[in-house]
């Protein structure tokens, strides 16, 4: 257990309103389990609980119920916090300081070394070479989001915490933000991703958790995720001579071996049979429950 | 240490660029400025005049300057989200909430100690002799100042800032007062009344302009022992301020 | 826990209220001012100069024209009781202020280690 970097159980949240004459349950009973050096998505619609959850995670919110462990230690301790790097889902941090002066206070803080030359190749490497002097006052959403990945990548973390840290990006921006992701997982860094852009989530994850209303409501690996329960997809040559014009059928996986004896039967050649697979964005709106009237 | 050090030094950093801190000094000075230009009855009264306003100025300078540099730090921090990636990693609330008060703090004292010899050269334009005591006293001032702002710090854990700057004021006044003072506010209820000024710090121990400006020593020790009890207040004032904060949710 | 460790504290019903608690050697409360700096319960008040009935005087009376009247050094002037019903003079509260120092630092240091023994249970 002490190995996992993120060990949720049970985890629930609930806010006072009206001056505590009611409340509102944010998170309901959810369970993750993160393995070392995996990239996990976090999926959900707003208002889901997902930035709750992350806020539990780093100890900013007190749990209602349940328990967070991260390497076997709570969350907000020091121990854990040395291991963590934080991209918010807005990138706040006081507009009067430069990105090089962010990254040398938070290096102090953290107990790092202060090493100019190691900050600057940071801060080239998210893409803010040349605005290393320059206020944060004046840069645009995507540029903080940027300045933000580079605090999070300083101490060389173990586990990298990001709340939808594309959100401010550009396309050529997000790419370039994914490969450091990758990066970082190569390094050896477990990844916890929460997006709305589930391109995003589909491309780098390798497991997701979706939650609605609070609960989880569906969680595997993507190849769980997004492959269709039991349905085949078998693409055959219309005629004997060649696959110039290929027609396919979806058929349950009781049926496949009689349909494909059935086509060999009529001499057409088969050019492909393989597992249907639903968009993400399909899987999403299922899991939620946020399919439109058909 | 070095974590809430370099928080403290951002903090100065943060504060000294805003406007408050600049304008409550000003006026601080313009108000000694103002002091010395006051007519005399005679050069010993006169002297004794703007040591006497010049110390009361001060002190008042102390509580606006605590109210005007900490009652707003946290809300604005939480309303500002900046507080958020401070504490998800490199800070625990502790030191969060020991760098704001030492950043705080070291430009009270900063700002008293000008003011000081602000009063310093308003005393010597007007050829009156400068107490050796008027450098102590103003340090017991600062130790007031300290003691004022993690008032205001345990306040804004859990309150408005409207609302911080007059219970600190309240408190600030009804902690002047003595016990028999303090259950003449309300002397139908004598024993609720001495219960609750049992809870409250006993300021006075920090005003010493009366003898100072009557030319009147000392002794060192008193200095010593109303420093320590005025910095044993501002621990426990930061414990409580820490207790509250620690329960607060970062939502 | 605050409120019943600060009552635990020996006679705190009266600290510092100088009035209430003077031993009968401080004069501050019945005598008064010295305009040389020798206040203090050593202060003797035997040799004042002016008469019983100008010892009730009020202030006004007491400074004023023909009135004016003058202390030897080391004695008090009357109506100024509340300057030295301060704690820099009155050297019987110091050992009190030291004593509710070291009462305020363990109270801060159970306050700071039990809220962080709460906040590390949860």
């Amino acid at each position: 257990m002490e190995d996992s970097p993120l060990s949720v159980r049970k985890l629930g949240k609930t806010f006072p309103r009206r001056l505590g004459l009611s409340s509102f349950r944010a998170v309901d009973s959810v369970d993750i389990q993160m393995s070392s050096g995996e990239i996990l998505g976090f999926l959900g619609p707003n208002g889901a609980g997902k930035t709750t959850t992350i806020k539990c995670v780093l100890g900013l919110l007190r749990p209602s119920s349940g328990s967070i462990s991260l390497w076997g230690e709570p969350p907000g301790s020091r121990g854990a916090r040395r291991r963590i790097g934080f991209v918010p889902e807005n990138p706040d941090y006081e507009d009067i300081f430069t990105p090089l002066e962010l990254l040398s206070m938070f290096a102090s803080m953290r107990g790092l070394d202060q090493d100019d030359r190691k900050e600057r190749v940071l801060l080239s490497r998210v893409g803010l070479s040349g605005w290393e002097r320059t206020r944060l006052r004046s840069f645009s959403k995507g540029m903080r989001q940027r300045v933000s990945l580079a605090l999070a990548l300083q101490s060389g973390p173990d586990l990298l915490v990001l709340d939808e840290p594309t959100g401010g990006l550009d396309p050529a921006a997000r790419k370039e933000f994914r490969d450091i992701i990758l990066e970082e997982n190569r390094r050896g860094a477990s990844v916890f991703l929460s997006s709305h852009l589930l391109s995003e989530v589909e491309t780098v994850c390798h497991r997701a958790v979706i939650l609605a209303k609070g609960r989880k409501v569906s969680e595997g690996t993507m190849e769980e995720l997004l492959r269709t329960e039991d349905t085949y997809s078998v693409r055959y040559a219309a005629a004997e001579e060649g696959p110039e014009d290929v027609t396919e059928v979806r058929v349950p996986g009781d049926l496949l071996q009689s349909t494909i004896d059935e086509i060999r039967g009529r001499g057409l050649p088969i050019v492909s049979v393989a597992p249907v697979y639903r968009s993400l964005e399909e899987v999403f709106l299922t899991a939620t429950g946020e399919e439109g009237p058909e | 240490m070095r974590p809430v050090l370099t928080f403290a030094q951002m903090t100065v950093r943060s504060l000294l660029r805003r406007r408050t801190v600049w304008g409550i000094s000003i006026v601080i000075l313009l108000a000694l400025t103002g002091i010395g230009q006051v007519p005399g009855y005679g050069v010993t009264t006169q002297g004794r005049f703007i040591l006497d306003f010049g110390l009361f100025g001060l002190e008042i300078g102390a509580l606006l300057l605590a109210i005007g540099l900490a009652s707003n730090i946290y809300p604005r921090d939480r309303e500002t989200r900046t507080i958020t990636p401070l504490l998800a990693v490199p800070l625990s609330r502790g030191q969060y909430l020991m760098g704001r008060f030492t950043g705080a703090a070291m430009i009270q004292a900063v700002s008293m100690i000008v003011g000081c010899l602000g009063l310093m050269v308003v005393l010597i334009v007007k050829q009156h002799a400068v107490p050796a005591d008027l450098f102590p006293a103003t340090g017991l001032l600062v130790v007031e100042g300290w003691f004022l702002l993690a008032v205001v710090f345990f306040f804004s854990f859990w309150t408005s800032p409207p609302l911080n700057a007059p219970l600190t004021a309240l408190l600030f006044i009804v902690s002047q007062l003595s016990v028999s003072g303090f259950v003449g506010l309300f002397p139908r209820a004598p024993g609720l009344m001495r219960t609750l000024r049992l809870l409250l710090p006993h300021m006075d121990v920090f005003h010493i302009k009366d003898p100072i400006a009557h030319g009147m020593e000392i002794p060192g020790v008193y200095f010593l022992l109303a420093i320590v009890y005025g910095l044993s207040y501002m621990a426990f004032m930061l414990a409580l301020a820490l207790a509250v904060f620690r329960r607060r949710d970062m939502k | 826990m605050v409120i019943s460790l600060l009552s635990l504290m020996s006679s705190c019903r009266t600290d510092y209220d100088i009035g209430e608690v003077a031993p009968e050697s401080f004069e501050g409360e019945a005598c008064d001012h010295s305009h040389t700096g020798q206040a203090g319960p050593e202060d003797e008040h035997s040799e004042h100069r002016h008469s019983e009935e100008h010892e009730q005087g009020s202030d006004t009376e007491g400074l004023s024209g023909s009135e004016m009247h003058f202390h030897e050094p080391g004695q008090r002037n009357h109506g100024t009781a509340w300057f030295f019903n301060q704690p820099w003079a009155a050297s019987f509260v110091w050992g009190k202020m030291l004593r509710d120092s070291v009462v305020l630092v363990v109270l801060a240091l159970t306050v700071y280690l039990g809220s962080g023994y709460r906040r590390r249970r949860r």
